[in-house]
């Protein structure tokens, strides 16, 4: 019988330890398990076997650690000889009609990008590799176990999903505080794979059973799906550097059969269990009756680590990362400033948004590629999930597919064509979707017929075997100045969506008022009626004070903030805030001096009246940075301070900038900077960055990990007098070196300075540098010096 | 929760007592609210074992398949026939912390960056306690503690400690230059030794005299 009629209709059994086991059997410290498939196969046939007498119905075959980066070698030998021992055993213990052998699937061991060096594909192919040979060799179903980041699950899924037709069952491992070591709770668990559409999901390893009840309890909740739970046999115990397992097995048997009533429908065992504790728990748990797993309604968002409920109160989807309307975003799209469009999301994370819109949609640039490119970025800055906003079909395909959670999706509508084309992607990677109550006969002028499409989409949901709880629909907020009835249509909308189809709703609240004066006046009323009429979720300004002012007032009387806490925080010390000492009428230099970034862009206005840009940045903003940098260079004063004075002198720059917008701007010279291949941190780049800006250069930063060529290709493409490459690690100065023998090589004419951690004037002289630049404030007397600036 | 030292991250960020330089009031409050804001991400978490040491020569030693040559380590474990490896981290979390205030301010990166480090150092502290304890019960002794890159030796020893402490199991991650990732992260060799030693711990015990992080 098919494992997949099986499961969620019958209990199912489970392994226990092998590394424990192995260990036992005299597998040594550091010698890797899988190694044994080639030279111990008796002792792994008979791994399998004991379970399989023992009563599990699902087997691992030794595969945990198999992948190309452990083993560049044997790996289809690994692997086929895993399964094909499996099956063995299993035939000893006459149990091939009705056991399993899992292909077993752990983590790879690397972190991916971009915080770690694996890319998102590289982990999907590794996965994929295995379950290639795996499938071919005979395995039942893939079991991705001890998992404890939600990205690399997401890559062992689609590698699974993508190269084999078996079920996909996982569990992941969590912390007593009831998060992954990357911070996913056990909601952004649920939602990311029940989006990817896996067979079952659940827990293994991390704890003893009573730890993990909690936790197994709270996924019980959340899921729909048939909940596996295979824990250790109790905490570890250190005893001569080892870790011991010894919770008795008639205690593990009797807490699994407590277990069993959560209710899950597969369990087992971890490390320090054996085929004699399966036997006990089988035997305990089936004195219990099976409980089938029951459908769920919830409808999550996620990011890597935070999963927003929709539906329990309403939600704030930040609308800034959009060019339409905005100079200066569409500027930064052209000259592909990413941290510009980063910096727009997380104000907007500072002022209060659940959810970022994130549109990138310019005709001048590649969208597909920047949407990825941004999608990716602020995943490794924000902790809030995303909402993908195009209707380009192969963006939507891209960033889905690259996003670390279960994103937001904007927008489907009641087009036939537009949900042919978009609905299979949301089927295989997950996400809530916006819908858009149109069709192909336009916007409906009413509410009964908008309800009409809604129940449309709804059914062609159906057909793709996507949940209404995945559906938001946008209303559609109209400019009411062209129509004075579409306010009121929208929120007939907007109600009948949560009264007669029990579902969720989403509005761009402020298209309500264009053409008429004072927007915010209207858009911060028509918000608390829509919310009152049922608003699930609106896309605004969250820097607009009059939205947030409505919103904040509405969760507190309608007692979605308990304890007041959200507007208390927001509030409370509004009126009484103390203006800071002397800082009323300080003086530009002085802000500089001292760092403080709203004064010095206060003063810089105040002294705007009465002086020009450049007079103003000579006499005072220059002179300050001057004498802060001094200070830093005699050790009378350190790094943060500096820092604090490059952002103060920034924020001056900055107002200075705004006032002189049409004059053309001086620039001392254009320097590229950037962190070399294999290198992965780069706060010391980033430092110097700063500074060197200040001081008015014009830096080209290539970010960290570059590859040489990326380089030479940039110096010779912006012709770049100016290279700043730093190195942290011994082991990647080689290719700070092979750096600059390309550059040498392809741009004679091009200086190059070094620095970073493990450089010193003899390591620069050694790999051919022109300069060492020990510290920020020694590359910008370089950086003088080469372009012939007096100082 | 860790109880940092405050003085450590001063050191870390450059300041001296003896240079006399304190931080000014404004950046003393953006350390302790730096502090605070690592408190809530950090995830400490810490792996070790206890193995045999084979010495192949003097110089030459043997742990668990993992072969090193080296001078300052040999000089390390001298008298040793036992030797705890170990892999401790703070966790992800202040690696992301860092990037956003690369973002918004960057004098808070570096003292995320500072903290950081002396976080790290205080799990690794704390461990180090911990396994003294374990081995004073038998009358034994601890070396002082020797991470890969000290005393020349090579970054690659990392993917042994991967190898033999599975270090993904807390989190640890080798980039494919033998990064650590998180980047707060410490692994070390801790002899074990039935002599008592006055040998040198911490910065005194390290050849690298050009080290920007030497205590004075």
């Amino acid at each position: 019988m098919a494992l997949r009629d099986r499961l969620g209709k019958e209990w199912l059994f489970f392994d226990g330890g092998t590394g424990t086991i192995l260990q036992d059997w005299g597998l040594g410290a550091g010698e890797l398990p899988e190694t044994w498939n080639l030279n111990h196969q008796d002792e792994i046939r008979k791994l399998a076997k004991g379970y399989f007498e023992a009563g599990s119905d699902i087997v691992n075959a030794n595969t945990f650690g198999a992948n190309r980066l452990k083993y560049p070698e044997h790996l289809e030998e690994i692997v086929r000889n895993a399964i094909t021992l499996a099956k063995e055993g299993r035939h000893e213990a006459k149990r091939d009609e009705d056991g399993y052998v899992a292909l077993d699937l752990g983590p790879t061991g690397k972190l991916l990008e971009p915080l770690g060096d694996l890319p998102f594909e590289k982990a999907i192919e590794l996965y994929g590799e295995v379950v290639r040979i795996g499938a071919s060799a005979g395995a039942d179903l893939v079991l991705i176990e001890t998992m404890t980041d939600a990205y690399e699950i997401k890559a062992a899924v689609l590698g699974a999903k993508e190269n084999a037709q078996l079920p996909i069952l996982v569990t992941v491992t969590f912390d007593e505080k009831g998060k992954l070591l990357t911070g996913a709770t056990p909601e952004t668990i649920v939602a990311l794979l029940e989006g990817l559409g896996v067979d079952a999901l659940g827990i293994n390893c991390s704890l003893g059973p009573q730890q993990l009840m909690p936790i197994v309890k709270r996924m019980t909740e959340l899921s729909s799906l048939p909940i596996i739970v295979n824990p250790n046999a109790g905490l570890p115990k250190s005893v001569n550097g080892k870790n011991v397992y010894d919770m008795h097995e008639d205690e593990f048997a009797q807490l699994m059969g407590e277990m069993a009533e959560l209710p899950v429908q597969a369990l087992g065992g971890c490390c320090g269990t054996t085929p004699s504790y399966i036997r006990k728990e089988i035997a305990e748990v089936r004195k219990h009756p099976f409980p089938k797993p029951t459908k769920k309604h919830h409808t999550f968002v996620t990011s890597f680590s935070t999963a927003v409920e929709i539906g329990t109160k309403p939600r704030i989807i930040g609308e800034r990362i959009n060019p339409t309307g905005k100079k200066k975003f569409k500027e930064a799209l052209k000259n592909h400033d990413i941290n510009y469009i980063l910096s727009q999301g997380l104000a907007q994370e500072d002022a209060g948004a659940d959810i970022l819109d994130v549109n990138v949609g310019l005709p001048e640039i590649d969208e597909v590629s920047t949407l990825v490119e941004v999608v990716k970025e602020l995943q490794s800055v924000t902790g809030l999930p995303l909402q993908i906003d195009t209707g380009n079909v192969e963006a939507i395909e891209k960033a889905m597919r690259i996003y670390n959670g279960k994103c937001m999706l904007n927008s489907v509508n009641g087009k036939r064509e537009t949900m042919e084309a978009i609905f299979p992607i949301v089927k295989k990677y997950g996400a809530v979707v916006v819908a858009l109550l149109l069709d192909e006969e336009g916007i409906p002028d009413n509410a009964d017929k908008r309800i009409e499409i809604a129940k449309k989409i709804y059914a062609t949901a159906d057909e793709y075997g996507i949940s209404h709880d995945d559906i938001v629909f946008d209303g559609l907020a109209m400019t009411v100045s062209s129509d004075p009835h579409s306010a009121l249509v929208t929120l007939e909308t907007i109600r009948r969506i949560r009264d007669e189809l029990h579902g969720h709703s989403i509005l761009g609240v402020s298209n309500i008022s264009f053409g008429l004066p004072q927007r915010s006046i209207l858009n911060a009323n028509f918000f608390t009626m829509a919310m009152q009429n049922g608003l699930s979720c609106a896309i605004v300004n969250p820097n607009t004070k009059a939205m947030m002012d409505s919103y904040r007032a509405f969760n507190a009387l309608m007692n979605y903030d308990t304890n007041f806490t959200d507007y208390i925080e927001a509030y409370a010390n509004v009126e009484s805030a103390p203006v800071p000492k002397n800082t009323a009428s300080m003086s530009l230099y002085e802000a500089i001096k001292r760092g403080m970034s709203q004064n010095a862009a206060k003063a810089t206005k105040l002294g705007l009246e009465t002086k020009d840009g450049l007079t103003l940045i000579n006499e005072e903003l220059i002179p300050a940075l001057d004498e802060v940098g001094q200070g830093f260079e005699k050790g009378t004063l350190f790094l943060p301070q500096l820092l604090m004075s490059a952002e103060a002198a920034k924020a001056a720059f900055g107002v200075v900038k705004e006032s002189m917008a049409d004059v053309e701007q001086d620039v001392k010279g254009r320097i590229i900077l950037a962190t070399v291949k294999g290198d992965i941190h780069d706060i010391g780049k980033n430092i110097v960055k700063v500074m060197l800006e200040n001081y008015g250069f014009d830096v080209i930063d290539l970010g960290r990990d570059v590859d040489p060529e990326i380089i030479v290709e940039t110096a010779i493409k912006e012709n770049i007098r100016l290279v700043g490459l730093s190195a942290l690690m011994t082991t990647t100065v080689v290719n700070m070196e092979e750096t600059i023998r390309q550059l040498r090589e392809k741009k004679p004419d091009t200086l190059i300075c070094v620095g970073g951690a493990v450089m010193n004037q003899d390591y620069a002289d050694e790999i051919g540098a022109d300069a060492y630049c020990k510290d920020a404030m020694a590359t910008v007397h370089y950086a003088n010096k080469v372009f012939g600036i007096e100082e | 929760m860790i109880n940092v030292r405050k003085h450590e991250i001063y050191r870390y960020l450059g300041y001296s007592k003896r240079k006399q330089v304190e931080p000014t009031e404004e950046i003393d409050a953006l350390i302790d609210e730096c502090i605070q804001d690592l408190q809530k991400v950090i995830t400490p978490q810490s792996v070790y074992k206890r193995l045999k040491l084979n010495w192949l020569d003097h110089e030459t030693i043997e742990v668990s398949g993992m072969q090193v040559t080296s001078k300052s380590l040999a000089k390390n474990l001298a008298g040793c026939q036992e030797v705890f490896l170990f892999g401790a981290t703070i966790g992800i979390g202040v690696d992301r912390l860092i990037k956003r205030a690369e973002l918004t301010k960057m004098a808070k990166a570096a003292i995320y960056q500072a903290t950081g480090a002396e976080m790290v150092e205080c799990v690794c502290d704390e461990l180090n306690e911990k396994l003294r304890q374990e081995v004073s019960q038998e009358g034994l002794f601890l070396k002082p503690r020797f991470s890969p890159g000290y005393g020349g030796t090579p970054l690659t020893l990392q993917r042994d400690f991967e190898r033999i402490l599975k270090m993904s199991s807390i989190g640890i991650t080798l980039t494919d230059t033998c990064l650590m990732v998180p980047s707060k992260s410490v692994t070390a060799f801790i002899g074990i030794t039935d002599k008592k030693t006055k040998s040198l711990s911490g910065c005194a015990a390290c050849d690298q005299q050009d080290c920007p992080s030497r205590k004075e």
